[in-house]
């Protein structure tokens, strides 16, 4: 693997991570700021992620959909289909 | 070859005591000694795992130092190029493979890059390297992280530690790791009434009972010879009459690896203006002070040990700490006795032993950076800047 990939694919572990632990909304934030540097991700949902740095227990998933946004590429990137 | 001979016939005064209240010539000590020479932030061992940080407030300025992903160490400003705002606002910790400024959200890379603004819709395009952290100059010294916020006088590190390289690497220090972290203190003092005392081992036989029970006259001090000053206390052959002495002595089991003549001995090296490294057999650990304010002074400090140590070891390290924690204690009221002379009308300075030339030698070496502390009589608060300027110029023009 790559360090470029290895790279990607810790901060997409960083991503997904599990919400609720200490400080698991920083590295959420941390690294939608990458996916969105990458144009994998759009500037509505990198608030999104924004706004729940310092919640380690909001799902920004839970709230994008609350708030109605969607942003297919993210769906595409975690594997998901909405 | 350093010549460490106290001369025959030298001035025996101090730095005059206005030094010691003068709030404009603590600004100049601020840019020319503080932001100029190099400063320890931490030990590698503090900093084990990519990700983890330790930062160091001094004198309106901000260091982190980092471990990146590649086990190197990093060392910038801790500043958001945003606002200003501290990016990280503990003393030390794991950050979370980035560094978010708490302000805004601005993301940095570890190598400092900036990895996104917050809201970037709001932003023309930014430049990842324009907009990086600033990084800040870093020495890595037998384990210790310095950084320098300012060029100086100073030589590298290395440099300046040549003379005692070998002695130095014997206690293999980069392998050391943390005891029980970094230790802080406020004392009501001028900075340099703790290095004063500090830098004279003529009061330990009256002041400190356990260090003249545990080295007593077998204490010797080097001085400050181009920024370096080195003191030893070799272990007196009495038992001790102290019961941490008495049981230090009994427990003290150096590491195989040191050489016969380091492995009963405390040695410290002083590193101009503000620093000291100790190693004893079974630790080090660094000591600095900064200044606040002229009767405020931070006090630093952090021990570390070698990863195996047995139980015995770490026996003796307790009782060297027990040692160590009463001399600080008695060290901190000498402080304060030593800064308060300096507010006297009367006093008529320093008149100092050639057991105190180590005292000397540290004030030579600031009036060598700062000559306005060769004024004897206190300048007014406006004239400090401009007088020491003149003086400087004078000095390189001589």
């Amino acid at each position: 693997m790559t360090e470029h990939r290895a790279d990607r694919a810790r901060l997409a572990v960083d991503f997904e991570c599990q919400i609720g632990p200490e400080r698991s909304g920083e590295r959420r934030y941390a690294a939608a700021m990458y996916f969105y540097s990458c144009g994998e991700l759009s500037a509505e949902m990198l608030e999104i992620y924004r706004r729940c740095c310092n919640d380690d227990s909001e799902d920004p998933q839970d709230l994008a959909r609350f708030e109605g946004v969607f942003d297919i590429r993210i769906s595409r990137f975690l594997g998901r289909s909405e | 070859m350093r010549d460490v001979r106290i001369p025959n016939d030298w001035d025996r005064k101090g730095l005059p005591g206005w030094c010691y209240h003068s709030a404009e010539l603590l600004e100049l000590e601020k840019e020319e000694l503080f932001k100029t020479h190099w400063q320890i932030v931490c030990h590698l061992g503090d900093i084990p795992n990519a990700g983890d940080f330790q930062t160091l407030d001094l004198c309106n300025e901000r260091a982190i130092v980092i471990r990146d992903a590649k086990d190197g160490v990093r060392a910038f400003h801790n500043t958001c190029r945003h606002r200003g705002s501290r990016l990280v606002t503990k003393d030390n910790g794991t950050c979370p493979n980035a560094l978010i400024c708490p302000f805004h959200g601005w993301v940095y890379n570890i190598d400092g890059t900036l990895r996104g603004a917050a809201r970037p819709d709001s932003y023309p395009p930014l430049d990842k390297t324009e907009f990086a952290l600033l990084s800040l100059e870093h020495e890595v010294w037998n384990g210790f992280v310095f950084v320098r916020f300012k060029a100086g006088p100073q030589p590298s590190v290395a440099e300046m530690m040549a003379p005692f390289a070998d002695e130095a690497s014997a206690y293999q220090m980069q392998n050391q790791v943390p005891t029980d972290g970094m230790w802080t203190e406020d004392s009501p003092v001028n900075w340099k009434s703790i290095r004063d005392v500090d830098n004279e081992g003529y009061h330990v036989a009256m002041a400190h009972p356990a260090l003249q029970d545990l080295y007593g006259y077998a204490y010797t001090d080097e001085p400050y010879i181009d920024g370096i000053s080195r003191s030893e206390g070799k272990y007196t052959p009495t038992k001790g009459r102290r019961w941490a002495v008495r049981n230090y002595k009994k427990f003290s089991k150096s590491q195989d690896f040191l050489p016969d003549e380091q492995k009963q001995s405390w040695i410290y090296y002083g590193i101009f203006p503000n620093t000291v490294i100790a190693m004893t057999p079974e630790t080090a650990l660094f000591y600095q002070e900064f200044p606040v304010s002229i009767n405020k002074s931070r006090i630093r400090s952090a021990t570390y040990r070698y990863k195996d140590e047995d139980r015995q070891q770490r026996a003796a390290r307790y009782l060297a700490s027990r040692i160590d924690r009463e001399t600080v204690v008695e060290d901190i009221q000498l402080t304060i006795w030593s800064n308060e002379a300096m507010a006297s009308e009367f006093f008529q300075g320093f008149h100092l032993s050639d057991l105190e030339y180590g005292v000397r030698s540290h004030h030579d070496h600031l009036r060598a950076v700062l000559p306005i502390y060769n004024v004897e009589t206190k300048p007014t608060e406006d004239e400090v800047r401009s007088l020491n300027d003149s003086l400087s110029r004078d000095t390189s023009n001589a």
